[in-house]
């Protein structure tokens, strides 16, 4: 599959972001953008500051230098949990699942945010809480037969096998309704079958959707296949951007790749 | 030979039903931070002193004047907290702005509310329905200050550090409390009955005796489990209290703020370890021994699964009854059979009990199983 789509609206920039933990630059002086609607991959050996990154852009780090602009608006920092407010949804490279709850409670935390009723009625749980709750529940639900996930619906998420809890994952990242998911590694350590359900499964979020998905992957078959335009770190450097096939001829890259000396 | 034993039996259950409920204050916040909260002890102690010396039994000896103001303001200002978020949600609901001024304009009115309260009942005694709120908006504070000064500054770290600075917390309470109300044994009057209750006097000789205020403990108790197992369970603030609990970096992700799930944990424990300083203090009088229940807490704890409300519940009243039976029941049979003194079993059982299930069901009866990818 080959897709050659163009997009004009930029929904996030990153502008000279630069990280460092104590002495160590994690990012130097990185700069790109992601238009909206498109899937954007980032790429990179082990240690080339790809979660950096995308920490940079949910919250959880807070870059020394350089600015991030989300839709027009830019800032130097916010918490995570503002990054969620205003619609930046992600999932983790080692699964951040909450083990003790099951799949549909796990999901219906992604809904957190789109729930409105106040503690009152929260505590009382009859009224609108309780109409409220059920709305919610028949979202969730959509996004657990999207998931194909019927099966586990309430099982505790950590008795199931790993490549289901990187779905189960997805679906409470997918519940919050973002306008832009991060996904960090989704299909790492998955076999075939999972890769491609789980391909199938991002490709169909943004064409149904039209969520504009950011994703860091190290398995270059999936990135080349699915991803509009590819961003390259090495050594918290930006090394390439561009089309996959531009990339993919991009001497940087390939150099970085097999480790030529530097 | 029933009456007695049913006697005991109804005396043990009642009194585990406060080791339950300070072990629910340890329930509560180590489901939403997987803390364990070395500081419920001192808080219980800390609240029931609060309430003790604003109910003023006092016997010649004078309250400070400060302390007064001090609860008055921060009572009046908890009254227009909750009216300007009640306003708020109402704004809410008709489509209206939220304003953040409003706030101010209500605290003040509130903090002079609160001012004139005291002021009317300055006289060193205040009655209990004023005292109850003050004191429970006095926890609220407190709460929110160990939030802001203590936890907000700790987020992500390791399990040990928050334990080690909730043992700082503990220890710096027990002192507060003391340099604010002094270290006089007091007693908290709720004006319940004294006289105990017979019941069941045509079945059994001289019928089995009850006391009322443990049987308004055990009320208390029932109806605070049934309310937090329904938050738990069942609502959006307890769907994200359990999702803190489990992983920190995720439940923001969601969106979910952290520093305010611990606020509303640390005050909802907080009430719930003024209702366990308000009964025992009742019981057995407000006095620095009373911060020691919270070890009696850890076997509680152990025997219901430090996850569960419900266990703490149970397992307060095995420990509660099982520990006033061994005593009354098997003290004799060691002195008859064995030759000796007897007596003290009251001391160890609760806890040669949490030793047995740490061997055999660590996770306690009512604990999430513990399943570890290795």
């Amino acid at each position: 599959m080959k897709r050659t789509r163009s997009f004009n609206e930029v929904l996030l920039a990153v502008e000279n972001i630069s990280l460092s933990f104590g002495g160590v630059k994690a990012l130097s002086d990185i700069s790109f953008d992601i238009a909206k609607g498109e899937i954007r991959a980032i790429i990179g050996p082990n240690g080339a500051g790809k979660s950096s990154m995308l920490n940079c852009i949910n919250g959880f780090y807070h870059p020394q230098q350089g600015a991030i602009t989300y839709k027009g608006v830019r800032r130097s920092q916010m918490r995570p949990h503002e990054a969620a407010e205003q619609g930046i949804a992600r999932t983790f490279q080692n699964i951040a699942l909450f083990r003790g709850m099951s799949t549909l409670d796990n999901i219906m935390t992604g809904r957190n945010l789109r729930m409105k009723t106040g503690l009152f009625w929260q505590a009382l749980h009859v009224g609108p809480a309780a109409r409220e709750e059920i709305e919610h529940r028949r979202a969730v639900e959509k996004i657990i037969d999207f998931l194909e996930i019927q099966h586990i619906r309430k099982v505790p998420v950590g008795q199931l096998p790993y490549g289901l809890q990187k779905r189960v994952e997805l679906g409470r990242a997918l519940a919050a309704q973002p306008e832009l998911l991060l996904l960090d590694e989704p299909m790492a350590g998955m076999n075939i079958e999972e890769k491609q359900d789980m391909c199938r499964f991002v490709l169909d979020v943004n064409d149904e959707f039209g969520t504009t998905i950011c994703l860091i992957e190290h398995d270059m078959g999936v990135v080349m296949d699915i991803s509009d335009r590819v961003v390259v770190l090495d050594y918290g450097k930006k090394i390439g951007d561009g089309a996959p096939d531009e990339i993919k001829g991009n001497q940087a890259v390939i150099d970085a790749y097999l480790g030529v000396s530097h | 030979m029933l009456g007695p034993f049913l006697e005991t039996l109804i005396g043990g259950l009642l009194t585990g039903v406060l080791y339950s409920l300070v072990a629910l204050g340890f329930v509560l916040i180590f489901k939403a931070s997987g803390v364990f909260n070395f500081a419920q002890g001192a808080m219980v102690l800390f609240a029931a002193l609060t309430l003790a010396r604003l109910t003023g039994e006092i016997d010649g000896r004078e309250v400070h004047l400060a302390n007064f103001v001090i609860a008055a303001a921060i009572l009046g200002t908890a009254l227009a907290f909750v009216g300007w978020y009640a306003w708020r949600e109402y704004m809410a609901r008709g489509g209206g702005p939220a304003e953040r001024n409003r706030m101010a304009v209500l605290a003040v009115v509130g903090a002079v509310i609160g001012g004139a309260v005291a002021w009317f009942y300055g006289k060193g005694s205040w009655p209990l329905w004023v005292a109850l709120p003050a004191t429970a908006a006095i926890m609220g504070v407190l709460a929110y200050a160990i939030e802001r000064l203590v936890l907000r500054h700790l987020v992500n770290q390791e399990g040990i550090i928050l334990f080690m600075a909730t043992l700082g917390i503990a220890y710096f309470l027990d002192g507060f409390g003391q340099t604010l109300w002094g270290s006089d044994i007091y007693k908290i009057d709720l004006g319940l009955p004294k006289a105990p209750i017979f019941l069941f006097e045509d079945v059994f000789p001289g019928g089995l005796l009850v006391e009322p205020g443990d049987l308004v403990a055990a009320l208390i108790a029932g109806l605070l489990v049934v309310v937090l197992a329904i938050f738990f369970q069942k609502t959006r603030i307890g769907r994200a209290l359990r999702a803190v609990a489990d992983d920190h970096a995720a439940a923001q992700s969601v969106g979910i703020p952290l520093n305010t799930i611990w606020l509303i944990v640390w005050t909802v424990s907080g009430f719930v370890a003024l209702a366990a300083g308000v009964i025992w203090g009742a019981k057995l009088g407000v006095q620095f021994s009373i911060s020691l229940i919270a070890l009696k807490a850890l076997p509680v704890l152990i025997l219901g699964g430090f996850t569960s409300v419900p266990g703490a519940i149970v397992g307060g009243l095995i420990i509660g009854a099982g520990e006033k039976l061994s005593e009354v029941f098997l003290a004799p049979i060691l002195v008859r059979q064995f030759d000796l003194a007897g007596g003290g079993i009251e001391n160890w059982f609760a806890y040669m009990l949490a030793l047995i299930f740490l061997l055999f069901r660590p996770q306690g009866l009512f604990g999430e199983r513990i399943i570890e990818r290795v």
